[in-house]
C-alpha cells in the first residue's frame, strides 16, 4: 500500500499542485480573455480545493511551499531590469513620475487609513491593508514590517488589481484622462502589475509608464511607510 | 553553467540586501533593498544586463506563480477576515478609485506645467 501521508507531505506533492494549477489558470485566462479570471486568483483557489479536498492541512503544503516563496526575494530584486529597461522613458519623464508616483502612494495609503478608521478595523487589519497598493512583493514586505499579516495582504493586493484591470477603461473615461503618461502612471500607481498588463493593451507608452510606477511607487510606499 | 552563474548573482545580491536590511537602524524590506542594489549595479555598470537576463526573464515572467504559497495561507486566516470581508473589500475599491484620480490629475497638472511637451 502507498503511504498517501508521506506522497502529501513531499515538497514535490506540493510544488506539482502548484506549477499545475498555475498552467490552468493561465489557460483559462487565455479563454475568458477578461481580467477577472485572474490566473494568480485561479491558482489559489485551485490549490486551496485540492487541499481541502484531499483534507491536507496548509502546514504540510509548506513543505513545498516555501521552496517557491523562497523565490519572492530574488522575483522583487528581478523587477530592477523592468525599470532599467525603461531607464530612458524614465528620465525623459522624471519629474511627472516622481511627482505622480509620490502623490499616488501618499494619497493610497491615507486613504486606506481613514478607511480603516471609519470602519473600526484593527490595527492589525489596517497595517496588512495599507501597502495594498503596490506590487506584491514589496507589499508583503511592508505588511509584516507594519506588524501586519501578509497573506491577508496579498488578498488586499491581488483583488486591488483585478479591479483596477477591470475599471481602468471606464475611470479613465469617467474622470476625462487623456495625456498618456498620465494614464499609465496612475494605473501603476493604483492596480502594480496586474493593471500594468490592461495598460499594456491601451498602449505602449501607458503600459511602459505603468511598469515604471510599479517600482517607484512600491520604494516611496517602503519610504513613506517608514514614518507611521 | 551560465544559469547557473546567474542565480548566484541574483541569490547574491538578496543576501546583500538580508545583511544590509540587518544593518540598518530603519525597517526596510530586504527584497526591495536587493531591487535597489541590482538596479544600482546596473546603472554603475557593474552588472551587467546578460549577467542576470535569463535568471530574471524566469523569475519576472513567471513572478505570479511565485505567490501562490502566500496567497494559498490564507486559509489560515480566513476566519479573521470573514468578520471583516465587506469593508475589506469597500477599501480595496474605494482607495484604488481615489490613487487613481489623485495620480492621473497630478501628472495631468505637472505636465501642464512643465509645459506640455507630452501633451
Amino acid at each position: 500500500m502507498i503511504d498517501l501521508t508521506a506522497v502529501y507531505a513531499s515538497p514535490f506533492f506540493s510544488i506539482t499542485i502548484s506549477i499545475t494549477a498555475y498552467v490552468l489558470g493561465h489557460l483559462i485566462y487565455q479563454k475568458v480573455k477578461s481580467p477577472v479570471a485572474n490566473p494568480l486568483l485561479i491558482a489559489i483557489l485551485l490549490v486551496i480545493a485540492v487541499l481541502k479536498g484531499l483534507g491536507i492541512p496548509f502546514e504540510v503544503y509548506r513543505n513545498g511551499g516555501d521552496f517557491i516563496s523562497l523565490f519572492l526575494a530574488p522575483a522583487t530584486a528581478a523587477l530592477a531590469l523592468t525599470i532599467y529597461s525603461k531607464i530612458t522613458i524614465l528620465k525623459k519623464n522624471i519629474i511627472p513620475v516622481i511627482v505622480g508616483s509620490a502623490i499616488g502612494s501618499v494619497v493610497s495609503m491615507v486613504c486606506v487609513y481613514l478607511l480603516c478608521k471609519l470602519f473600526n478595523l484593527d490595527a492589525t487589519l489596517t497595517a496588512s491593508l495599507l501597502p495594498k497598493s503596490v506590487t506584491t512583493p514589496i507589499a508583503m514586505g511592508i505588511s509584516t514590517s507594519l506588524g501586519g499579516i501578509a497573506p491577508v495582504t496579498v488578498a488586499a493586493v491581488v483583488m486591488t488589481g483585478i479591479m483596477g484591470s477591470v475599471f481602468a477603461p471606464l475611470m479613465i473615461k469617467i474622470f476625462k484622462v487623456t495625456n498618456p503618461v498620465a494614464v499609465g502612471l496612475a494605473i501603476g500607481a493604483c492596480s502594480h502589475a496586474v493593471g500594468t498588463s490592461r495598460a499594456l493593451q491601451i498602449g505602449e507608452l501607458e503600459g511602459a509608464m505603468s511598469g515604471v510606477a510599479i517600482g517607484v511607487c512600491g520604494l516611496m510606499t517602503v519610504i513613506f511607510a517608514m514614518f507611521i | 553553467m551560465k544559469i547557473l552563474k546567474q542565480i548566484a548573482v541574483v541569490f547574491f545580491i538578496c543576501l546583500l540586501g538580508e545583511v544590509i536590511a540587518q544593518i540598518i537602524p530603519v525597517n526596510f524590506p530586504s527584497s526591495v533593498l536587493s531591487m535597489v542594489l541590482l538596479l544600482a549595479a546596473l546603472l554603475l555598470g557593474i552588472i551587467r544586463i546578460e549577467h542576470v537576463q535569463e535568471k530574471a526573464n524566469f523569475l519576472l515572467d513567471n513572478m505570479a506563480f511565485f505567490f501562490i504559497p502566500a496567497g494559498v495561507s490564507i486559509i489560515e486566516n480566513f476566519n479573521y477576515l470573514k468578520n471583516a470581508i465587506v469593508p475589506f473589500v469597500l477599501i480595496c475599491f474605494i482607495s484604488m478609485i481615489v490613487t487613481f484620480v489623485a495620480t492621473a490629475y497630478s501628472v495631468t497638472l505637472v505636465m501642464r506645467l512643465l509645459g506640455g511637451q507630452n501633451d
